[in-house]
């Protein structure tokens, strides 16, 4: 007698896969964070290429302890400091400006200066063409050398040049 | 005349789970890529700036949080990038960890991350033993500034 063979159908059991793929989902949203990843950089400069910069030959800017900014020791808004630099620039374009903090101000009022004088590269250009020309016909695309030095380097520039 | 009663046919209320498991899945390899470790998870205000560049993966973290309570100190947390954040308590440890990094890759980029009310001192105190771990590349870690803020 010829027995019939019972065919077993083969399946992989899917009836937990929803379970365990919102279990992952919850995971990865509850671990997963949008952090923050973007900022203002800047880069430090190299050992051997680090000129002394004296303050008369600098455009200086101070922000003051509350936010207010004094630019070569005259108080002017913030809007003002890109319109002075540019002129000051137009003279000479690789005049550095140099960034001091009062050390009680806060971190977020130096952030916002270095900010408005990092804009220069959008605010001196119309699209890929440059709105400004120094004294010698070339083009005036963005500040050239922004230096924050620490209070450190300050005072041992001062202590270098007798200043109390 | 006779109402004639009909047996009503019921249609079972039904919602369609096909596409569930596709959305699911999308859902899975969006998060799977998208996934990454916050190895500083010290929550503070950041500064708004109209500036933002793009952080290279894997920068250093150098976290500075004012503290709950005035009179206590600053936190100052230090990361390579690669490993959760730890406290650190002055700035010859700064300098340390700096220039441990430094040594590993010349070309390691640091990020400052600071709360915007943080006294500039102590962000200068930083700045300054970056500076003397000879680090090339700083970023300071900042939010979107929108014209409402």
């Amino acid at each position: 007698m010829r027995i019939k063979k019972k065919e077993i159908a083969s399946e992989i059991f899917t009836g937990s896969m929803a379970d365990i793929s919102f279990l992952l989902i919850i995971y990865f949203m509850i671990t997963s964070a949008f952090s923050a990843d973007r900022g203002l950089d800047f880069a430090l400069p190299e050992d051997t290429d680090t000129p002394e910069i004296k303050q008369e030959d600098s455009i200086d800017v101070h922000v003051l302890r509350g936010g207010a900014i004094e630019v070569d020791a005259k108080g002017i808004p913030l809007e003002g400091l890109l319109p002075y630099c540019l002129e000051k620039l137009k003279q000479n374009p690789e005049k550095p400006v140099i960034l001091r903090t009062d050390p009680d101000a806060t971190y977020g009022d130096m952030i916002r200066v270095f900010d408005e004088l990092r804009q220069a590269e959008e605010e001196w250009m119309d699209g890929d063409q440059p709105l400004h020309m120094d004294v010698h016909g070339k083009p005036l695309t963005h500040i050239q050398t922004i230096s924050i030095p620490t209070r450190r380097e300050i005072e041992n520039l001062w202590s270098m040049l007798g200043i109390q | 005349m006779a109402l004639i009663r009909g047996t009503q046919r019921k249609d079972a209320a039904q919602i369609f789970t096909a596409s569930m498991a596709d959305i699911v899945f999308l859902l899975i390899v969006f998060f799977v890529l998208t996934y990454k470790v916050e190895v500083d998870r010290t929550k503070m205000d950041l500064p708004d700036t109209w500036i933002r560049n793009k952080i290279p993966e894997k920068a250093a973290v150098i976290s500075i949080a004012p503290p709950d309570d005035m009179t206590a100190p600053l936190t100052v947390r230090v990361s390579t990038g690669e490993e959760m954040s730890l406290p650190v308590s002055t700035n010859e440890e700064v300098v340390t960890f700096a220039s441990t990094e430094v040594a590993r890759n010349p070309h390691k980029e640091f990020i400052i991350k600071a709360d915007e009310q943080v006294p500039y001192e102590h962000v200068d105190a930083v700045l300054d033993a970056l500076k003397q771990s000879k680090v090339k590349n700083i970023y300071l870690l900042s939010e979107q500034k929108t014209v409402d803020r």
